[in-house]
């Protein structure tokens, strides 16, 4: 939908308004962007794998990140899925933001998401209040495109599949499924998930608002998603 | 013939009840909005009992007038004060739009004052930031290539806060000269789109021309104190 001098436009007006040194107590400042398609490090999948939560595990998932950014020109770097996964029989759990590198990451426009792990997360209250920079602006696939928010066109596609707690960690057995089996299941089970638009649920969270209603395609749609997860270059530079 | 007469007169008799359904009454908790028109003298509010006035005046035409209607925003010492901090004027909450939508349960929830709260941040999103009118403010989606055609962001919302809902207290001026400027000054703004709803980066001026030429519409927050 988006022609590209809209698009360099865009990229252009944004980074000028970073130039003009708007004073950003908060929050990452718009002056470190890149040009669009340098240092692309953060994507949203543009599609799903198909089969509900059910990515064939980390290794799965992380394989349809590498796949998509290969396709779309990045498949030099690195790339992970943003999701954790739960202990299970000998295989300790694994956090999310263990998983993707140190950072800094920028989307496919030159956009600065986040500098380090810890501001991805919002470790420290200030970190946390002045929020990273997946919002609806910047929180686009590896194509430059968004999936679908609320308020814009549907079927609606803003669960975003993380398995994972606001600090990026997995959750405990307690917590009951959040991962969908780690990522193993199209059918029981359950996903927690963030929204990249920032809207609905019990908060704004981009990576853990609420868990889906199952692990099934149909599951994911229902509740807001089409399966789609984020994807981090663990060697951006 | 007779059924189009019913139908006339049926739509005559619905007419007196139409106009108002353009204003849908406001929902019973209704206690939060974004002002649908700022002061109309860019940062010159007439001080905090300006801005108060203006707050109360949007919501009664609204008949919402009953409550106590309080303008978020803070005031400086180095103007010579008083120094008022916003968060302690906006009473406990909770506060809902005038939709009915919760916008935060308490100021704890409001300015993330505990990690958690401020990693899940409140409820302030360019879904529930509404007007006294029920409409979204211009400019939500923040970005040239999400704008619709002609339409202005108007993203700025006037606060003169720290993040944390306090007034700051260096001696660089974030109130346009406590809410009194129109001319020079500057003043704290937030973004009721994300990523930061009341602190987040200084407009230059205070003069409404300028203000408009960014992405500020000189508008404030009103919270019911009540």
């Amino acid at each position: 939908m988006m022609r590209v001098p809209v698009l360099v436009a865009a990229i252009v007006m944004v980074s000028g308004a970073g130039a003009q040194q708007t004073l950003h107590d908060l929050g990452v400042p718009l002056n470190m962007d890149v040009k669009a398609g340098e240092k692309v490090s953060f994507f949203i999948t543009s599609v799903g794998m198909g089969d509900g939560a059910n990515l064939g595990g980390l290794k799965g998932a992380d394989a349809h990140c590498q796949k998509l950014a290969g396709d779309a020109g990045y498949g030099a770097a690195t790339w992970r899925a943003y999701l954790s996964t739960a202990a299970a029989g000998r295989e300790p759990a694994v956090n999310a933001r263990d998983r993707i590198g140190a950072g800094p990451w920028y989307n496919v426009k030159g956009a600065l998401i986040a500098r380090t792990v810890s501001e991805l997360h919002g470790d420290t209250r200030e970190e946390a209040y002045g929020g990273n920079r997946i919002i609806i602006l910047h929180a686009l696939n590896e194509k430059g495109a968004r999936p679908n928010t609320v308020g814009g066109p549907q079927p609606l596609q803003h669960d975003i599949l993380s398995g994972s707690r606001t600090d990026g960690r997995a959750y405990t057995t307690e917590s009951g499924d959040r991962t969908c089996k780690n990522w193993t299941s199209n059918k029981e089970g359950s996903a927690q998930v963030g929204h990249h638009d920032r809207v609905g649920g019990p908060n704004q969270s981009w990576n853990s608002a609420h868990p889906s209603r199952g692990c099934g395609q149909d599951d994911l749609v229902a509740t807001g998603g089409a399966g789609l997860f984020y994807c981090f270059a663990v060697d951006a530079k | 013939m007779t059924s189009l007469r019913t139908l006339l007169l049926a739509a005559a008799l619905a007419l007196p009840t139409a106009a108002p359904a353009q204003n849908p009454k406001p929902h019973a908790d209704f206690s939060f909005f974004i002002t649908s028109v700022g002061s109309g003298k860019g940062g010159n509010l007439g001080g905090l009992a300006g801005a108060d006035a203006h707050c109360q005046k949007l919501a009664a035409a609204v008949g919402a007038d009953k409550r106590n209607w309080r303008a978020y925003l803070s005031t400086q010492a180095v103007h010579g004060g008083p120094v008022v901090n916003a968060r302690d004027r906006i009473g406990k909450g909770p506060w809902y739009n005038v939709k009915g939508d919760m916008i935060a349960q308490n100021l704890s929830h409001l300015h993330g004052d505990t990690l958690e709260e401020a990693r899940a941040g409140n409820r302030i999103t360019f879904r529930t930031a509404l007007n006294e009118l029920g409409k979204e403010v211009n400019g939500h989606n923040t970005g040239p290539d999400l704008m619709l055609p002609g339409e202005k962001n108007n993203h700025d919302i006037l606060t003169g806060t720290r993040w944390d809902g306090t007034a700051y207290t260096d001696n660089a001026d974030h109130t346009c000269k406590n809410w009194t400027s129109e001319g020079e000054g500057s003043v704290q703004v937030g973004h009721y789109n994300r990523p930061q709803w009341n602190s987040i980066h200084a407009a230059k001026s205070c003069k409404l021309e300028e203000m408009l030429k960014e992405t500020t519409g000189a508008l404030f927050y009103c919270f019911a104190a009540d």
